[in-house]
């Protein structure tokens, strides 16, 4: 029996130590180092007496080593710099045990030392994932190339994934120009420290408006360099069409090309618009109601003063504008000479010639020009309404007696009324007749009415003596040509003169005679007889 | 050692066991259910893996436990020297509990990790244990001296002659007759007695020990031959568990795994 015990105990033992070597591990090694399997390749990581040393895995691990004596990369970070290797990649926990395992949702890459920003971040990049980078295409080592999945040798440099957007025009430092955020906007980029700083306006303008697409290598980019920019019209139109010169500072700033500088000197009389007359003593501000440089229509006046004449020289919808009657040196002043109103309906003649434009423009609150009426009446008042039958002038038409040089010169042909003027009465004036003071010392117009007698106008000096029915015709003895011409015949009287009588002194027999009412030379005295005048003695 | 204060030895060692193979179970359960592969990324990795302060110390004391287990009770039992320090079947019962507890605290140590060539010294372990089990089973089976010490099958017969003669001189019954009968049978000869309860109770317990006896006597020979069969499982187990364990311990320190030191 106890032979057999002997027997069976030496059996395990041979089957023990036979095996031995390489039943030793503790484990399976994972796949990436089931190469390493055998108990004659243990200390190729443990160190004896040390369990497993950084510098065993390091050894082998020649590309952390690199990265972590130059201090790149995560394996460099103050998280792991003191870490054994094993706390984080342990083995002997079977083939398929993962000894990279971390989770890419959480892991902060800013450990790497190449933080995660903008559309880096998984956030902003929903499409990125690990192997977007982690991959062989962005690999410069070789060795490392060939390794199916590896997080090591990516360089920081952009342009180790990044295509040459610029085809080696510009920095490869793509951060001094570009964020993380997006590659179109260059955020980094300051202009200023370029040959053209960017003043006023130029900062929000997008680059694409300066820097215009333009091929290279096949590939549509904007033009980054050799762009044109001594002057403004290099990018700008001239919209003065080098009327001021080519330097547009000289009025504009950065700011606006619709703000003026206030420089003073600036020069109207170069614009389309000289600045003439009243136009010269304006504010600016009268016109450019809003910015100096904003185009302003100045073709018409109108386009800047409202129409005075509220649209009333409108023909055919078509408004002449100002300067047909207006020059700059005021509205008051016109240029509508009487030679172009006389081309008019209404020629100014006679003393129309002299008359004020107001009298007739102007006859109520505003100034009218258009209708304002070819008749007298439409201007002057009838003075002789009610007072000459319209017979005489139709339609109160002024010319029928009067013409335009004067009120006063009276063309009127008597000879058609009951009232045919002869001898001195054509030449009278027609107040004579017609103006007469009433009662109360005022002068009234008569025209209606008039007795066609001599005594209807004239005063009969000579009393009722020579009255014939009760009227005395003055024509019996006078001449309408001359009123003292006497054309009475003494000897068709009832006393002829004869002889000395001829000789004599009218007033000899014909004495003044005065009543209660009246004084006058008595001519019919009824005197025939000698005696009636001589003495009997 | 009164019978009391043996079993509350016996209960001790029984709870301690079962406290320590629950416990630790408890404890680790989240680690010790995962697949290896997935282990590491446990938060408790560190502290239960069996190089880790738990996992290392429970190897650690686990194997002192099961080293001191088998030799305290080898030297006891082999050399003359210790021979009456203490009775052989409570050094008996402490090897049996350092030798159970030692392979609790070992089993998580391995963190239930089996292979290599130390997984040679813990399946020896377990042969040791399970045969130990076995071996306890068939130890009840033959009737030992009260140091322990195995009886031959004619002590066993005079301790059932005196039995029988012990019976007779004080309730006048012959044992050896009720031997072959039924329970029914003896309980109706017992009835006859008019027997107060309690003796009534010690006559029935006397009888169970001469059944037990008589069964024993019957299988003793039998017995005793698969026991020393047992022996060759068990101490060539032990023995290679021991041997692999210094192996392991070897390699282990050799690497540089020193636990706490």
């Amino acid at each position: 029996m106890r032979i057999s015990a002997q027997i069976l105990f030496f059996f395990l033992l041979f089957a023990i130590f036979s095996n031995a070597a390489a039943q030793i591990s503790p484990g399976e090694l994972s796949k990436s180092h089931s190469f390493l399997e055998g108990v004659s390749n243990c200390t190729k990581c443990h160190d004896l007496g040390n369990k497993v040393t950084k510098e065993k895995c390091l050894d082998c691990h020649k590309e952390i080593k690199a990265g972590i004596s130059s201090k790149k990369g995560y394996h460099s970070s103050n998280e792991v710099i003191a870490k054994d290797c094993f706390i984080c990649h342990n083995d002997h926990h079977g083939l398929n045990f993962k000894m990279l395992k971390f989770e890419k949702t959480t892991f902060d890459h800013l450990k790497t030392g190449f933080e995660l920003k903008g559309a880096h971040s998984k956030e902003d990049c929903k499409a990125c994932n690990c192997s977007s980078c982690h991959k062989a295409a962005f690999i410069k080592d070789p060795e490392l190339k060939k390794k199916n999945s590896t997080y090591l040798g990516l360089s920081r440099e952009c342009l180790s994934c990044h295509e040459d957007f610029h085809k080696g025009k510009m920095s490869p430092n793509c951060l001094n120009c570009h964020g993380f955020d997006t590659f179109k906007k260059a955020e980094g980029f300051n202009h200023n420290t370029s040959k053209f700083p960017l003043l006023g306006k130029h900062k929000t303008v997008s680059c694409e408006k300066c820097h215009k697409p333009m091929v290279i290598n096949g590939k549509s980019q904007p033009q980054w360099e050799g762009i044109l920019f001594n002057n403004c019209t290099s990018c700008h139109k001239d919209v003065h069409e080098d009327k001021f010169g080519q330097n547009c500072k000289k009025c504009h700033s950065e700011e606006s090309f619709h703000v003026k500088k206030d420089n003073g000197n600036f020069d109207h009389d170069k614009t389309d618009f000289k600045l003439l007359g009243k136009h010269q003593n304006l504010d600016c501000k009268k016109c450019h109601k809003k910015n100096l440089i904003d185009p302003i229509k100045s073709d018409h006046c109108s386009d800047c003063h409202i129409d005075f004449h509220k649209n009333e020289f409108s023909k055919n919808g078509i408004l002449p504008d100002c300067d047909q009657c207006h020059d700059n040196s005021g509205f008051t002043e016109t240029l509508y000479t009487i030679e172009r109103h006389n081309t008019s309906e209404f020629r100014l003649e006679g003393a129309h010639i002299a008359t004020p434009c107001i009298l007739c423009h102007k006859k109520q609150e505003i100034w009218t020009f258009v209708n304002t009426g070819k008749a007298c009446i439409d201007c002057h008042e009838d003075k002789h309404k009610g007072f000459i039958r319209e017979k005489y002038y139709p339609k109160s038409e002024c010319t029928k007696c009067h013409t335009v040089n004067s009120w006063r010169t009276i063309n009127f042909d008597h000879s058609g009324t009951d009232f045919k003027l002869e001898g001195v009465h054509i030449g009278k004036s027609c107040t004579v007749c017609h103006f007469k003071n009433n009662e109360t010392g005022l002068v009234i117009q008569k025209f209606e009415g008039l007795s066609k007698e001599c005594a209807g106008c004239h005063k009969n000096i000579h009393g009722s003596q020579f009255d014939t029915n009760g009227k005395t015709d003055c024509l019996r003895c006078h001449e309408q040509t001359d009123w003292k011409k006497n054309i009475f015949n003494h000897n068709s009287a009832r006393f002829k003169l004869e002889g000395a009588h001829a000789k004599v002194n009218c007033e000899k027999c014909h004495k003044v005679v005065v009543t209660e009412n009246e004084k006058y030379i008595e001519y019919k005295n009824n005197q025939l007889l000698c005696s009636d005048c001589h003495r009997k003695s | 050692m009164t019978r009391t204060v043996h079993r509350i030895y016996l209960w001790i060692y029984t709870l301690a066991v079962i406290i320590a193979l629950i416990g630790l179970g408890i404890y680790g359960y989240s680690y010790y259910r995962l697949p290896i592969e997935e282990r590491f990324f446990h938060p408790d990795y560190a502290n239960l893996k069996p190089s880790g302060f738990l996992g290392h110390g429970l190897g650690i004391i686990g194997s002192l436990l099961v080293t001191i287990g088998v030799f305290s009770y080898m030297i006891r039992k082999r050399m003359k020297a210790f021979s009456r320090v203490g009775l052989l079947k409570y050094w008996l019962e402490f090897h049996i509990f350092l030798c159970a507890l030692g392979p609790v605290f070992i089993l998580y140590h391995t963190s239930f990790k089996f292979g290599g060539i130390v997984s040679l010294s813990f399946w020896s372990l377990v042969a040791v244990v399970l045969s130990g089990v076995a071996g306890r089973f068939i130890y009840l089976q033959i009737p030992h001296s009260i140091e322990g010490r195995m009886l031959s099958l004619r002590e066993v017969q005079e301790m059932k002659d005196d039995l029988v003669i012990t019976f007779m001189d004080k309730y006048n019954i012959d044992l050896s007759e009720l031997e072959s009968g039924s329970s029914i049978q003896i309980n109706a000869k017992l009835k006859e007695l008019n027997l107060s309860s309690s003796e009534l109770k010690n006559v029935k317990n006397l009888i169970k020990s001469q059944q037990k006896l008589i069964k024993r006597i019957e299988r003793l020979e039998f017995m005793q031959n698969i026991f020393k069969y047992w022996h060759v499982a068990h101490l060539p187990f032990a023995l290679i568990m021991l041997i692999v364990m210094i192996i392991h311990v070897v390699v282990v320190l050799v690497m540089g795994y020193k636990w706490i030191f």
